[in-house]
This record gives C-alpha cells, structure tokens and sequence, in this order.
C-alpha cells in the first residue's frame, strides 16, 4: 500500500523517533503544530526532494506544497494521480 | 458595497496582487497578466546575501527584489498610472481608503500580515510587506482580495487598521495605491524585454560581490567558514535563516527559481522566440539545485546531517547554482539586450 511506504520512507528520512502504531491514521496532519510525526517545513523540503527523486513527480510552489503535503492519504493521492500508479 | 474584482490566488502577494490589479483596470480585449508575468516583467528574481544587514540578530539573505519593485516595474513599463499614498493617522488611512471604496476603486495595500485574523494562527508571523487588494466593505468588515488565499476573504476594520500601521522594520505607515489610468493598448513585448534585461543586469552585472551571481558564490563562501567561525551552534541558527527566507517567505529561494521560469516559458510564447525556452529549463535545474542545499542545510538543523551534507558539499551546491544561473542571465542579456 502506497500510504504504508510513504510512512515508512518519511519516518526514516525525517529521523522520526517516536513509535509509529500499526494503525497510524493516514488522514492525519502530516506536516506543522499538529503533525503527530512532528514534522515542521525543514522535513517538508526534504519529503518534496524525497517525492521528485523517488516518484519523479516535482512540487513547485509552496501552496502547491501545503496542499499536498497536508496528510500521507493527500501525499498518496498525488503521486496516484500524476505518478500514474 | 463590493467591487465586482476578479480574485485570482498565487504564490506570491506581490506579484498576485499586480496581476489582479492590472487585470481589473485594462480592458478585456488587452492580454491578461499571469502571476508569472508580473514577477518576469517586475524584474523580481534576484539574489543578495547581506551579512551586514540583519533580521533577528541573523544575516540578510534575499531571493527576489526589493518589496514594491515588482508593482513599480510592472506599471512603469507598460505605462500605467498609479497614485500612492501614506499616512500618519490611522484615521485619515481608514478615511481615505473607504472614500477610494466609495468611487468604484480597488485599493492595494501593504500590511503587516501578522496583524490580519484570517491567516491561521501557524502562518501569522510578523511580516510587514503583505500585500492585498481591498475591494469593499460590508458593516465594519473589509472584504479583501489576498492573493495567498483560494477566495475574498473578509476582515475587522480594527484588524485592517492595525495591520496598514504594524510597527517594526519596514512598516508599512498605512501605504496604499490604486491605479489611476491605463494606456490605450497593453502591449507585453516591449515590458517583457526590458524585464529580462534588468533583472539579467542585476543578476550578472553587479559591482559588489555580495548580490547577484556573485552573492551566490560569496555565500557559498561564507556557508563553508562558518562552522569554523561560529561553531556548530551559531551555524545551525545561520543555515536555519537561510532556508527559512529561502522556502517559506513568499515562494523563497527554489520557489522564486521556479516562478521565473514559467515566465521565460510564457515569455517565450509571447515573443515567439524559442530561444526562451531552454533558458527556463536552466532555471528549473537551478530551483532544484537551491532545494537540494536547503535539504542539506535543513539536516544540520534535525541533527541528522550525513558527509554528504558537509558544508564543502553545500558550497558546492551553491557554486552549481551560480554557474547555471551566469549562464542563464548572460544568455539572456544577449537576448534581450
């Protein structure tokens, strides 16, 4: 499942240190005050390089990346969506 | 009363609040202005690291002109008229834009964005070079056009009031401007050409070494000494400012990058010259250069920054982009000059 590697790639490039539960919920805020990841912009840049080197898929503006990046399911659903997954 | 205005949202405040403007006030058989366009034709994309100037006790790094160039450039060179104003009495401020609202007119204005209660309580910081559009008021509330918003959002006159005269570094002093006349015909050509070679100029025809290009590579410099200089710590805050003006002020460092290539894009549609067209490509590759460093700058700050993100390798990045971009700005010159 697309959202379950998206997790995992995430908590290892972000260095996330918390433990993740099985059934972490895919439709939470992914990135900023909420984020149950802790997640701030600085990982935000690096998930955007990660998704262009691994989806080959670019994120070009900020609003562009807000909206994306909102939770792994919003993630998810673009990379489906341009990636043609 | 609510002026009928077309609300377009973009990347950036200042260049979506130029192309709103300018698109309300032309007529509709005049071609329309992208956000793109208006940040190419302002001249916006620059570069300068001004260790002499400091914001929060950090060094000034800068990705785009000067706040107020791109409006100005823009209006200038396709001949449009505007009437700009400032004020020492929030009421006389309040007073005078209600009045412009009376006569039909939407009214730019630069605020302190920390100020206005529609920005969620995450993004509010103190920035006092927002721009919006206001196009009405209903009671005591201003309807406005913020370009960074999906649509008209509405705001307490009190708010407004306090965010046209937030405090601080470059206080806005209730600045407003509206366009007064627009010429006949717009005509893009010209505007476009002239700005390319501007920004071009700026970019590779600096005579100090810390703006443009050459601030790029300078900056560079400086990136790999400062470990040395500062210690960890102090290099850790300096890395933390730089990406934060890079990627989270307007569409920052690869953003700006990224913007300007979709105007060498259109651009090149408009003028029918393909020789455009790679250009854009190279500023492409160089946004994707300036993300790579702050993805490496961005390590140093979690802690988890590998050899790879040593900051010889950051410099290294730097001096990619550099390369690409005198390259870009050269060929451009020759293009436009």
């Amino acid at each position: 499942m697309l959202e379950k590697e998206l997790l995992t790639t995430i908590v290892e490039l972000c260095n996330v240190q918390e433990d993740i539960p099985d059934d972490f919920p895919m439709d939470a805020p992914l990135v900023g005050p909420d984020s149950l990841l802790g997640l701030d912009s600085l990982d935000a840049v690096e998930i955007v390089v990660m998704v262009q080197d691994v989806y080959g898929l670019r994120i070009d503006t900020q609003d562009q990346a807000r909206e994306i990046l909102s939770t792994i399911k919003t993630l998810a659903g673009y990379i489906r969506e341009r990636g043609n997954l | 009363m609510i002026i009928d205005f077309k609300h377009t949202q973009s990347a950036h405040c200042e260049c979506g609040v130029t192309a709103n403007l300018i698109n309300h006030a032309v007529k509709e058989s005049d071609p329309q202005l992208s956000e793109a366009l208006a940040f190419g034709i302002g001249q916006g994309i620059f570069f300068g690291y001004l260790p002499f100037i400091k914001v929060n006790e950090l060094p000034l790094t800068t990705f785009r002109c000067p706040v107020g160039k791109i409006f100005k450039s823009v209006t200038r060179s396709l001949g449009i008229d505007v009437k700009w104003q400032k004020f020492s009495s929030v009421p006389k401020a309040m007073d005078a834009l209600d009045m412009e609202l009376d006569k039909g007119h939407p009214v730019g204005c630069r605020t302190g964005g920390y100020w206005l209660p529609y920005f969620p309580p995450a993004l509010r910081f103190h920035f006092n070079m927002h721009n919006i559009v206001v196009i009405g008021k209903q009671g005591d509330n201003y309807i406005i056009s913020d370009p960074v918003f999906p649509s008209v959002v509405e705001c307490p006159a009190k708010d407004l009031a306090l965010a046209r005269f937030a405090k601080g570094a470059l206080a806005p002093k209730g600045s407003m401007y509206r366009i007064t006349r627009v010429p006949g015909k717009i005509d893009l050509k010209p505007a476009i050409l002239s700005g390319i070679k501007g920004a071009a100029k700026s970019m590779v025809k600096t005579p100090v070494p810390f703006l443009g290009t050459r601030g790029i590579r300078f900056l560079g410099k400086c990136v790999e000494k400062w470990p040395e200089k500062f210690g960890q710590e102090k290099t850790i805050l300096l890395l933390g400012q730089l990406i934060r003006m890079q990627e989270e002020i307007g569409t920052g460092g690869g953003g700006f990058r990224f913007m300007y290539s979709a105007f060498l894009q259109q651009a090149a549609g408009i003028l029918d010259d393909p020789r455009l067209t790679p250009m854009a490509e190279q500023m492409t590759a160089s946004g994707d250069l300036w993300r790579r460093f702050a993805v490496k700058a961005a390590r140093h700050c979690k802690g988890r920054a590998t050899q790879d993100d040593s900051v010889h390798a950051m410099r290294q990045v730097l001096n990619a982009c550099a390369d690409i971009e005198t390259r870009t700005f050269k060929e451009l010159l020759s293009i436009a000059g």
